[in-house]
């Protein structure tokens, strides 16, 4: 045992006051509370108009509860709820080789150039900002209702999405190997096949299921717009106000979400 | 064989190498030593091309080396940990490759491919052919390293601090090697070393680097303090 008695002890020395970082630590926290302030007003927030709707929501409640959990009900909806997923995979799956040759593109150290680099960068950030939603708008009323324009739609925003994250790990993997081959003489593109790539294999899988998950998230909302699957069956349940049927739906893709939610998780877990 | 003539590396006001002059016979294995700054790993990246150089240049035997003429071993070895150790080495040929041979591992020729195994049997390794690269010790893994390099077809061999990373037996065993790929294939192989006494033991030749000048060149074993000792105290502080 030691004797606590003597153990060594110093004082502890006053901290610093820092009068500039204290005074800017209250300008952001103004700052904060200023931008909070104007959202607040211009989303019309209002707890008054909560407690009056209260009503109504208790009776969509009303309506909603039991779910129908008939074979009526629960076979379109399971049905559905597949379409959502082929939609997520297949929009996922048949963005990989635009993905791929943009994120080599858009890449430091891949890009050919400056010009190429700048006009992939671009384009990504192009595909990026027109939301999946407004793709779909575009491509139900180009193909016509159903599946595929969900597809395209998707396909179009993963690329944009996906491309982008690759082209990091791309930039964030281990130089030491591209060093090696390019010493041996490897090209360009040898470099991005024999060390690039390999190298950056188990973050691009990664990346690739992470995707997944939420493009089968997305399906469902492009439902709501008409591009098929559960999100359509979930629209047209609530403008027939067929509220338990809805509920029905709802808990049907919840099982599906946590289902590729867990599997997606998993699958990186064991990639790590 | 190797000639490299009045290597001068300046980066803006700091002179790192004051052209330095450095010859490496065929069949011989030279150790460049140098205390930490001495400018020893910027010598051997200036003549692998690695490094711009602000002047000098880099021959074999009489000509300008060629792309391909240098192979490079490195301390971090920076093999690609999820191939094979075969297809590392496979990757050491690509500069002689065209794409249509070479863009997947699969589409290497199998001369190549017999060729790599050649390289893998003279590290000792040809039964771990098909192992991830990663799983190897890194012992194994710079062998690996020089059977890429081997794969590559050079004339000389440069190692930039080829067994810093390793521990004493393996550093044994490499610089052996290295020293029988010199002697038995005829390649003149530069090796910068962290070690005196490893240079002592493996190579033929010794020299010594200080504030980017050789201040000594002769036989190994000889005395290298002077390489390490401090210049001025006002250096230090």
């Amino acid at each position: 045992m030691i004797d606590l008695d003597e153990v060594r002890r110093l004082p502890v020395p006053a901290k610093p006051v820092r009068p500039r970082a204290t005074a800017l630590g209250a300008v952001v926290a103004a700052v904060v509370l200023a931008v909070h302030v104007i959202a607040w007003n211009t989303t019309e927030m209002s707890f008054g108009a909560l407690a009056e709707g209260w009503g109504g929501i208790v009776d969509f409640l009303a309506d909603a509860i039991p779910p129908d959990l008939s074979w009526d009900v629960l076979e379109p909806s399971l049905n559905g709820a597949l379409v959502t997923l082929w939609i997520g995979l297949l929009g996922t799956t048949l963005s990989v080789p635009f993905s791929l040759l943009l994120a080599l593109l858009a890449a430091r150290g891949t890009a050919p150039s400056a010009a190429v680099y700048q006009a992939a960068r671009s384009l990504l950030s192009f595909l990026r900002a027109v939301p999946d939603v407004v793709f779909a708008l575009i491509f139900v009323t180009a193909v016509g209702l159903g599946p595929f324009p969900g597809v395209l739609a998707l396909l179009l925003h993963n690329v944009g999405v996906m491309g982008k994250l690759w082209a990091e790990a791309l930039e964030d993997a281990d130089p030491g190997p591209v060093q090696a081959l390019r010493s041996a003489g490897a090209g360009r593109i040898q470099v991005a096949a024999h060390a690039l790539l390999p190298t950056v294999t188990p973050q691009m899988t990664g990346l690739l299921l992470y995707r997944l998950d939420v493009n089968v998230r997305s399906s469902l909302v492009l439902g709501l717009v008409g591009a098929g699957g559960i999100g359509f069956l979930i629209n047209q349940s609530i403008k027939l106000f067929q509220f338990d049927e809805m509920l029905t739906h709802i808990l049907v893709v919840l099982v599906l979400i946590v289902a590729v939610d867990r599997l997606s998780a998993l699958v990186r877990l064991r990639l790590a | 064989m190797l000639a490299l003539s009045g290597i001068t590396v300046r980066y803006g006001e700091r002179q790192v190498l004051h052209g330095v002059d450095v010859d490496v016979a065929r069949g011989e294995l030279l150790a460049v030593l140098g205390a930490n700054g001495s400018g020893k790993s910027t010598l051997l990246r200036a003549a692998a091309g690695l490094e711009p150089m602000t002047a000098g240049s880099v021959g074999i035997d009489g000509k300008p080396c060629g792309p391909l003429d240098i192979a490079v071993v490195f301390q971090h070895i920076h093999l690609v940990r999820r191939r094979s150790v075969l297809e590392n080495v496979c990757a050491g040929a690509l500069g002689r490759l065209s794409l249509r041979h070479s863009l997947v591992p699969a589409l290497f020729p199998r001369a190549l491919r017999e060729e790599a195994m050649a390289c893998l049997d003279r590290v000792g390794l040809a039964d771990r052919a098909h192992e991830r690269a990663g799983r190897l010790s890194g012992g194994q893994q710079q062998r690996v390293a020089v059977a890429r390099a081997l794969c590559q077809r050079p004339r000389v061999l440069l190692a930039d601090e080829p067994v810093s990373a390793l521990d004493p037996a393996a550093s044994e065993q490499v610089l052996a090697l290295l020293a029988e790929l010199a002697h038995d294939a005829g390649l003149a192989v530069l090796a910068v070393l962290h070690q005196p006494s490893l240079a002592a033991r493996h190579a033929d030749r010794v020299v010594g680097l200080r504030d980017g000048r050789v201040i000594l060149d002769g036989p190994p074993g000889q005395d290298v303090d002077a390489l390490y000792r401090p210049a001025v105290m006002e250096a230090v502080s």
